[in-house]
């Protein structure tokens, strides 16, 4: 008996707006999916692309990343730029084939409890629809394979 | 007077007289059809210089050996669009001033070798503004397409394949002119973020770790393209962020010695259609 599949998803968040929101979700009691885990950053500049590759590389189904909106980062203009190394991103995962419905991007103030969870509701629905990502998982279970010559 | 008895005469001026310490320009190589990069210090040595069709390496990479300029001495080199278009890069990093490089710009078309006019980076804006314009190369067009009609699937299956090639062998960042990092992120092991070996998934994260790193950086010079012993078409990747950065940001890289790194600036109203 095989169990349901259950996607695994990685959400990188910075902590003074979208950590806050995920905060304000809990307090406000509301309800979402429990397949993510939260990563807490200081600041969505300090989202490296490797952290997104890291997380596919240990077997995540999905990754999200998300800010403060565009004006609104504590250290003035670090979400801008994080803005512009994810399009870059985004154009290259797409061109090596990784789909970009795996990597979803949002920016989620304090404030928007509410939105954070119908967030995590939606992307989890979406991958679980997607399922598991078998093309990268092929790849990690090569590296586990013992040696041969 | 051939370009090439041109600039071997201007290479023996600047070293006789003192004006540069070497000419890093292109010497015969093992085979009729190879160059080799030549380092000349000495007068006498320049009719060892080559300059035709077959010198398609990029040289720019040379300039940021370690110490070559520490020194504030200048460094005549030969250079083509790309490499001058590079060299722009490299100062606008901070890793050279751009006064100590003496360019002896050229440029191919099929077999016929044309001299591109100028000393400093400066002086080659037109030409490098008239790439910018210019259409696409044709070249290798036709994978690249083919590439792009295909399904996420479907990429992903000819990348795996590609990549499988990959010994990991990192010539491709060795022959990068932008690949000076003193400690590349994959000789660093506290995190190890890329898997070192070279079975498919630490292929594919080196891969694209080195794509990204380039992007609106890359000036498409080929030279990654052609050190890959496995033949792996790396120019494609490279092409496709360079494309990227040019219709997101209308951003080409190597325009001028001030020109912001595109990575490293942000304009407030960049686009942000696929941010929920």
């Amino acid at each position: 008996m095989s169990e349901p599949f259950e996607p695994k998803i990685i959400a990188f968040v910075c902590t003074y707006c979208t950590y806050a929101g995920a905060d304000l979700a809990g307090t406000s009691r509301l309800k979402y999916a429990p397949n993510v885990r939260i990563i807490r950053l200081p600041c969505t500049g300090r989202i490296s692309p490797m952290f997104i590759l890291k997380a596919l590389q240990k077997g995540a189904d999905g990754v999200l990343i998300s800010g403060c909106h565009p004006g609104d980062c504590h250290f003035t203009h670090g979400n801008y730029h994080a803005r512009r190394r994810w399009m870059v991103f985004r154009a290259l995962l797409d061109f090596i084939g990784i789909p970009p419905e795996r990597v979803k991007y949002s920016w989620i103030s304090a404030a928007e409890g509410v939105k954070f969870a119908e967030f995590i509701n939606t992307v989890t629905e979406d991958i679980r629809k997607l399922g598991p990502f078998e093309q990268y998982s092929q790849l990690i279970e090569q590296t586990q394979a013992s040696a041969s010559l | 007077m051939s370009i090439e008895e041109q600039y071997r005469t201007r290479a023996k001026e600047l070293l006789s007289g003192g004006a540069v310490k070497m000419v890093i320009g292109y010497g015969k190589g093992t085979t009729a059809s190879r160059r080799r990069p030549l380092f000349i210090s000495s007068p006498d040595d320049v009719e060892r210089l080559v300059l035709d069709d077959a010198c398609i390496t990029n040289l720019s990479g040379y300039l940021v050996s370690e110490g070559l300029l520490s020194d504030e001495k200048r460094v005549a080199v030969f250079l083509r669009p790309e490499g001058i278009r590079a060299v722009n890069i490299l100062a606008a990093e901070s890793q050279l001033d751009a006064e100590q490089i003496v360019i002896f710009g050229f440029d191919v078309s099929g077999t016929e070798v044309r001299a591109l006019k100028g000393i400093h980076v400066e002086e080659f804006s037109d030409v490098i503004g008239s790439i910018k314009e210019g259409a696409p190369e044709a070249s290798e067009e036709e994978l690249f397409e083919k590439i792009e009609k295909m399904s996420p699937q479907e990429r992903f299956s000819f990348w795996q394949e590609e990549f499988a090639k990959c010994i990991k062998c990192y010539a491709c960042r060795q022959a990068c002119p932008m690949c000076y990092c003193r400690r590349c992120i994959v000789d660093s092991n506290q995190p190890q973020w890329v898997n070192t070996s070279s079975h498919s998934l630490g292929n594919f994260e080196w891969n694209i770790v080195r794509a990204f790193h380039l992007s609106g950086r890359c000036v498409e010079c080929g030279n990654c393209d052609r050190a890959c012993p496995v033949n792996i078409p790396l120019r494609l990747i490279n092409h496709r962020m360079a494309e990227e950065v040019l219709g997101a940001f209308d951003h080409f890289a190597g325009m001028s010695k001030t020109q912001e790194p595109v990575l490293a600036s942000f304009k407030k109203d960049d686009s942000e259609t696929f941010i929920l």
